[in-house]
């Protein structure tokens, strides 16, 4: 059994799909925000995939420095989102 | 990649994707919150198995945070002016970005070429950007700022309906 870039590819591809999905399903847009940490880790996968597969050398580090970057930024987004949702009504 | 990496992967990438179509269909935010938590775990798997352990463990920070997010007491409903057909457009564009999405991952392949600028060049970035792959980055952009009118345009009209 192995896995080589078009796996990595296909599943980053699903991730984002979901996200994408879970963004324009949800009805309540907090919730909706859910689908942003989804995308931004498929992006992250086919970022460290590129770079755990590129031929050249030792493993490069900068697909691994985005991908720990974009979950980072998706934390940030979601937390802006619940933020400027709180004036929303609890339920 | 050895057998018992790619057992990692798949492994992770069957958690992932099930933590996140949990969190579309999950009706509670505390079920919710799990299921991104999850989602979060098999992601963090799928870096680890791609040998990108800090990416890894940043994630998974991240994750829990966004998990605490969703399921903490300071979540708040807003609801969307969007209509259920839009909605049901809206998941079926989903599936269409996956087709679209797949096929560009099936003839995903390196490029063998003679690359001179450098570790992180920005010249080389500018160039890929705004001449070779010159289109897609219009693409981009386009659907950045629709996305951006769309949502000025509902917060008027969800500021109207009040």
């Amino acid at each position: 059994m192995s896995a080589g870039l078009v796996s990595v590819l296909f599943v980053a591809v699903a991730l984002v799909s979901v996200g994408a999905f879970v963004a324009t399903w949800k009805r309540d847009l907090t919730a909706a925000l859910a689908g942003l940490p989804l995308m931004f880790g498929g992006a992250g996968v086919a970022f460290a995939g590129a770079a755990r597969f590129s031929a050249a050398g030792d493993p490069k580090i900068f697909g691994q420095e985005v991908a720990a970057l974009l979950a980072v930024a998706a934390l940030a987004l979601l937390a802006l989102g619940v933020g400027i949702a709180g004036r929303g009504t609890s339920r | 990649m050895d057998s018992l990496h790619a057992i990692g992967f798949y492994v992770s990438a069957a958690v992932s994707l099930g933590g996140g179509l949990l969190v579309a269909f999950l009706p509670g935010r505390g079920g919710r919150g799990l299921a991104l938590a999850l989602s979060g775990l098999g992601i963090a798997g799928l870096y680890a198995s791609l040998s990108a352990d800090f990416a890894g463990l940043v994630a998974l920070v991240c994750y829990a945070g966004c998990a605490v997010l969703i399921a903490g007491p300071r979540y708040r409903i807003v609801d969307s002016p969007i209509g259920m057909p839009w909605r049901q457009a809206g998941a079926v564009a989903a599936a269409g970005l996956f087709a679209l999405l797949a096929y560009a991952a099936f003839r995903g392949d390196f490029v063998h070429a003679t690359y001179k600028g450098g570790e992180f060049g920005i010249a080389g970035i500018g160039r890929l950007l705004f001449v070779h792959d010159a289109l897609a980055t219009e693409a981009v952009g386009a659907l950045v700022m629709v996305a951006l009118v769309g949502a000025a345009a509902a917060w008027r009209v969800r500021d109207r309906a009040r």
